[in-house]
């Protein structure tokens, strides 16, 4: 009896089986990351997908329809175009300091003896510990014409009259890149942990001089974590649209500005939703660009 | 003679903190020379090398490659390479690039890169393994990476930090020999630290015993070994059996007081003793010898050639080699013999 059962376990049944067991068990693992990622991400994006082609009639917040007015008025309305520029740039430009200031950070904090570095981790996990709003106020005292910066340039004596850089394109980019930082520096600092401090020696052993082993060996060796840390930081920036519109002038638009002053000032629902919608597809291009330029194996590709 | 040194260490002096790591070490390498820094962990022997590649600074004391003082330089401006203990292959460079770095960093001209790097691999037997990389080989195969990658260069002075105590014993052995017939075809000059007494005696032309920091004794292994300068250097080379005895007017005790058997050729002065005798010296059923001691066997270890035989006489613990079994059980007296050249006595 136990023999026969052996056989037939033995017969064509069980490939079969193992195939299909082969085949859905990774979907089966992935299968809670993979319910949550559809239901807090996927769903929203598709309702603000659908949400893009009602119409805005009156005053309601939205018409059921299908249209595709709102993004035909993106393409004609030149604030859109404006607020486009403006985001890339202030993005581009924030997350490249922020990536060299993170990068000069987590190499310092890396090559620097195993005491120091609880007392650098902890600096950078400060700005994590307080809200944007908090930090905002924060940049309010340090900004102004009466502020801390203020007063440190003319009592140091660099400048005689008191400046103001608040409301100003600078100061929100100092923000946005204060923001950005902690994130990036955790990044870096993970890919240079990786790096054996030996394999510096032996570049130096051989000849090389410091600049030459840093273009040698630190930069390939943390390529991918650059690539990692500029992603993290421009879709942050591209997204954050609470420190760009407090700290920078009137007139800096950023999309994230736009999106908020439609749905909360306009009460425009489905413009607002269009807005989000080519944000999204925008950062996830910039995305798709950045994986494919970096090399294979990093903390983007896996 | 200066014009004949490959590296002169003279009255180098390095401390960290409190702790001297290395104190006035001199050691003066022939050109061809292979010498060896022998010592146990914290002894100094790897801090030394490190002054000498140029990756510590020493706080006193003068270093010479061929003659010039390098001991203001920086690691990249010395002619030195070493072969560390992990290897430190540039993980994102294949197996050719690692070895062609050092020519291309001494801005040696393109076209004799190539041929050197081939000739390189060729020599530590890994010809065909070029575009591979440094993950994708065994780690001994990645130590004889390394080494080509430090041989290419022709430095004035290899230093080889411990390169064969990550590997496991038969290939630790392999390597050793490659390293050892290198030597003898190429002739360069080498410094070479490690722990392991077996490496640094088959492979050496002089071995530097160190202890916390300096050099106990330099000399020829075979030196080392038969005429050991210090108790630290007999004990720490080679196995040996310790006799506590305590001596007085002629008769022998053991630590506690109590009276064994020991007749000695040479009489010893009054006080406590330390005798040393290495086991493979130590005869059994040798009354005929002019050195003997009574002890009682105690238990035996077959150690393949040979059996080892536990004595014990009062507090005094040896151990004998000997082939063959002999037919005596345990607790039974017997006289064991040694000739007075095979000993030593500190106090």
């Amino acid at each position: 009896m136990s023999g026969a059962s052996e056989t037939a376990a033995l017969d064509s049944p069980a490939p079969r089986r193992t195939f299909w067991s082969a085949a859905l068990m990774p979907w089966l693992l992935m299968s809670p990351a993979l319910l949550i990622a559809i239901a807090f991400f996927g769903l929203p994006i598709l309702f603000m997908g659908r949400m893009s082609f009602n119409a805005h009639i009156d005053q309601r917040f939205y018409v059921p329809d299908f249209t595709w007015d709102n993004y035909a008025a993106m393409l004609t309305d030149p604030t859109f175009r404006n607020a486009i520029w403006t985001t890339a740039r202030l993005a581009l430009i924030s997350s490249i300091a922020t990536v060299i200031i993170g990068y000069a950070f987590a190499m310092l904090v890396w090559l620097k003896p195993k005491r120091w570095r609880l007392a650098f981790v902890a600096l950078a996990l400060c700005p994590l510990l307080i809200s944007e709003i908090s930090i905002i106020f924060g940049w309010w005292m340090f900004f102004p014409k009466n502020g801390l910066l203020s007063y440190a340039l003319v009592s140091s004596g660099l400048t005689t009259d008191k400046i103001s850089l608040m409301y100003t394109e600078f100061a929100a980019f100092v923000g946005l890149t204060y923001v950005t930082l902690p994130f990036c520096f955790f990044i870096l600092l993970s890919i240079f942990d990786g790096i054996d401090k030996k394999v510096l020696e032996a570049s130096a052993d051989l000849g090389a001089a410091p600049l030459r082993t840093f273009h040698e060996m630190l930069l390939p060796l943390t390529k991918g974590g650059i690539a990692a840390a500029f992603a993290q930081s421009f879709i942050w920036a591209v997204g954050t649209y609470a420190t760009p519109s407090a700290l920078g002038p009137d007139t800096l638009w950023t999309i994230g500005y736009l999106i908020q002053e439609q749905m909360l000032g306009k009460h425009n629902w489905p413009r607002a939703a269009a807005f989000s919608i080519v944000l999204t597809i925008g950062v996830a291009i910039v995305m798709m660009i950045i994986r494919m330029l970096s090399s294979k194996r990093t903390a983007l590709n896996g | 003679m200066a014009d004949t040194s490959a590296l002169e260490l003279d009255r180098l002096r390095r401390a960290f903190g409190g702790v001297v790591a290395v104190d006035d070490v001199s050691i003066d390498v022939k050109r061809g020379e292979f010498v060896t820094l022998l010592g146990p962990s914290g002894s100094g022997k790897t801090s030394t090398l490190r002054l000498i590649g140029g990756f510590e600074k020493p706080d006193a004391g003068a270093i010479r490659i061929n003659g010039g003082r390098v001991d203001h330089l920086p690691a990249y401006q010395r002619d030195t390479a070493t072969i560390f203990q992990t290897g430190a292959l540039f993980p994102h460079k294949t197996v050719a690039e690692n070895v062609a770095y050092g020519l291309r960093m001494r801005g040696v001209a393109r076209a004799d890169i190539a041929p050197r790097v081939r000739q390189a691999l060729d020599i530590v037997r890994l010809a065909g393994f070029e575009e591979r990389y440094p993950a994708q080989m065994s780690g001994g195969q990645k130590q004889r990476v390394a080494l080509a990658r430090s041989m290419v260069v022709r430095p004035a002075i290899l230093l080889f930090d411990e390169p064969l105590s990550a590997l496991d014993l038969s290939l630790r052995l392999q390597l050793r020999a490659e390293i050892k017939r290198l030597h003898d075809e190429i002739g360069f000059s080498a410094i070479y630290v490690t722990h392991d007494q077996g490496e640094a005696m088959a492979m050496s032309s002089r071995v530097a015993v160190m202890r916390s920091g300096r050099i106990e004794q330099i000399d020829r292994p075979e030196k080392v070994f038969g005429e050991p300068a210090s108790e630290f250097v007999y004990t720490f080379i080679g196995e040996s059996c310790c006799l506590k005895v305590q001596m007085a007017s002629g008769t022998a005790a053991d630590a506690d007081g109590a009276a064994i058997d020991l007749r000695l050729a040479n009489g010893l002065a009054d006080g406590d003793w330390r005798l040393y005798v290495r086991p493979s010296r130590l005869q059994i059923d040798r009354a005929d010898l002019d050195n003997r001691l009574k002890a009682k066997l105690d238990f035996t270890e077959f150690l393949g050639d040979v059996h080892r035989y536990h004595f014990k006489a009062g507090r005094i613990e040896l151990f004998v080699d000997h082939q063959g079994a002999i037919a005596r059980r345990p607790g039974d007296l017997v006289d064991i013999g040694w000739r007075s050249a095979d000993m030593v006595a500190y106090r």
